[in-house]
């Protein structure tokens, strides 16, 4: 990013840091929520938009995050810190597992496991309710010992903001150059000496890993996990923000995020509709704008520009 | 006992995964919105039968016709625009089923129903026990229905021209086959063998809109352990898989039924990817 474009990120990080002044606790949950799904949908783009294929486990991940650190703190006392570091280890091990064993044979096959991966980790969790107090959910400790919705609003932005970064290094890096050379031709990538499969499992292993510690993070957010966390739902959501913002665009699933979270604050008023109606939209979007909104609007900036 | 309701289960699996095979060898694209189209099919069957008062025997029919219908339409609007990328026709048909089961809870309600027996009692099998009617018939008629599919693949016109096209899209079209009719009628045909597992199950399971990611699941497992596109895989995978299902629920544990389907994917993932009949080379 050369220096004069620096000023847009810039700015967008001076304005958020005054919500907490501003927004009163509902609107800042919101707000925390929509980081959380910031994290998850530009993650998930990083593999989807960047290198194809299609995981439906990233919910999954979340959830393995979420359960790994709380289960730590609640079982063997752990600090929530270093419980969702660990968790974000487990995901990033899963990841490299189930990428390795279905990279090699294309991009459904991975699609197909990632999705079985997603229902068996529900039915574990819903079924060992034991451990996991199944759909009652279980209620694990927080970050701080004073509760302040503030405080998580700021965890929230700085980890948003430096997975950010990172995705944003990688996809300009030479990983991401060989990342797109995958995406674009992958005979052509594979003949000119790149190792597709291996970028194609360091991608996984590093996007489900930010999913972990994003699944981490939320659930000691909500103190309260149930297996909706990893649920298709959920994972759906996360699809929607990708594909309604605009995948493979940096900013697209960033605005998707915002703005989904946002709307189905307003859709929720008049019931459980936002999943049927995200659905519709992400429907269309796919079938005529495959670009996003993100393309939408950049269309639209060429035009008035060539005028 | 375990061992004839893994059978019968087995054989109503393969019904449902040759609709996923044909589609996955004909045109590359995978359904989710498999396990939506038999929920929708037993759902049918119900309300039709019991809110409108057709006799069971046409309602079932009749629910598979609409389900082909709505396969066609999937196709026509929505599969059609993606051909040639992969990733598009994943994203469409996982976001379809999403849609579906949306819709399926809010016109049919989150309660588990179930469409009346075509045939009630139960036989005595050969003097050692007795079993339902209703399975035994939904057991013949997908003995029926596989038979007519191997027919219909093997030595019709329709077949002939589905075999061409899975082999070369390209040469197919060349020699006068007509791709887009093939691929529409298809995924008709798949959606339809989609409806006819569920309105054979209902009677036997009930259907509930949030069951459907398990009926995709299954479908998916015994589709990879077949091999992709192999009929002949999809019938062994379906009874492979109905059998260890069963008596996995009987002597270890019925919640986890679903969990020995997947371990069987993995397995299949690391020894044998290409499946049991698949080709080697993808």
């Amino acid at each position: 990013m050369d220096i004069k474009k620096l000023w847009i990120p810039f700015l967008f990080i001076i304005l958020a840091i005054f919500p907490p002044f501003l927004l009163s606790q509902y609107w800042l949950h919101v707000m925390i929520i929509s980081l959380f799904y910031v994290m998850m949908a530009s993650s998930w783009n990083l593999i989807a938009g960047f290198t194809g294929q299609i995981s439906f486990a990233h919910a999954a991940f979340s959830g393995v995050g979420a359960y790994v650190s709380g289960m730590m703190a609640v079982y063997l006392g752990l600090p929530p810190w270093l419980g969702v570091l660990i968790g974000a280890g487990v995901a990033a091990l899963l990841g490299l597992g189930l990428g390795y064993l279905c990279i090699r044979m294309g991009g459904i096959y991975l699609s197909l496991t990632t999705l079985g991966f997603s229902e068996i980790l529900r039915i574990i969790i819903t079924n060992e309710d034991k451990w996991t107090r199944g759909t009652m959910g279980l209620q694990i400790p927080g970050f701080f010992t004073e509760y302040s919705k503030a405080s998580y609003y700021y965890v929230f932005l700085v980890i948003a903001i430096l997975l950010l970064v990172v995705i944003y290094w990688i996809i300009h890096s030479e990983m991401g150059l060989t990342f797109r050379a995958v995406l674009n031709d992958e005979l052509a990538a594979s003949s000119s000496g790149i190792n597709t499969i291996r970028v194609r499992a360091l991608a996984f292993t590093i996007s489900s890993a930010m999913a972990g510690l994003a699944g981490g993070l939320y659930g000691h957010y909500l103190m309260l996990i149930t297996p909706d966390i990893p649920s298709l739902g959920q994972m759906f959501l996360v699809l929607a923000m990708a594909v309604i913002g605009g995948m493979g665009s940096f900013a697209g699933p960033i605005i998707g995020s915002f703005v989904l979270e946002i709307l189905s604050e307003y859709i929720r008023i008049y019931g459980e509709y936002h999943l049927l109606l995200f659905g519709l939209v992400a429907l269309a979007m796919a079938r005529f704008a495959p670009e996003g909104v993100i393309g939408l609007l950049g269309k639209k900036w060429r035009i008035e520009w060539s005028h | 006992m375990y061992l004839t309701n893994g059978i019968v289960i087995g054989v109503i699996n393969a019904v449902s995964a040759i609709g996923v095979s044909l589609i996955v060898g004909i045109m590359r694209v995978i359904n989710f919105a498999h396990g939506e189209l038999y929920i929708f099919a037993g759902y049918f069957s119900y309300h039709l039968s019991l809110t409108f008062g057709i006799p069971p025997y046409l309602a079932a029919p009749l629910s598979i016709f609409f389900i082909f219908l709505t396969g066609l339409g999937m196709e026509r609007t929505l599969i059609r625009p993606t051909y040639g990328d992969e990733m598009y026709s994943l994203i469409i048909t996982f976001v379809l089923s999403i849609v579906l089961q949306n819709v399926a809870l809010l016109v049919f309600g989150p309660y588990p129903n179930k469409p009346p027996n075509l045939v009630d009692g139960a036989s005595n099998i050969f003097g050692l026990f007795h079993y339902g009617n209703q399975r035994l018939l939904s057991f013949v008629i997908s003995i029926g229905l596989l038979l007519f599919i191997f027919y219909l693949i093997r030595r019709t016109w329709f077949g002939k021209s589905v075999r061409a096209v899975s082999q070369d899209r390209g040469m197919a079209s060349l020699m006068g086959v007509d791709h887009f009719r093939v691929n529409m009628l298809s995924f008709g045909l798949g959606a339809a063998l989609a409806g006819a597992a569920g309105v054979l199950i209902a009677p036997i399971f009930p259907v509930t809109p949030t069951g459907s990611s398990s009926v995709s699941l299954t479908a998916f497992v015994v589709v990879v352990l077949g091999g992709m596109g192999s009929l002949k895989g999809c019938v062994i995978g379906g009874l492979i898989l109905g059998v260890i299902e069963n008596l996995g629920a009987a002597y270890i544990s019925t919640m986890y039924r679903h969990i020995f389907g997947f371990i069987i994917l993995i397995l299949v993932l690391v020894f044998r990817p290409w499946g049991l009949y698949g080709q080697r080379t993808q």
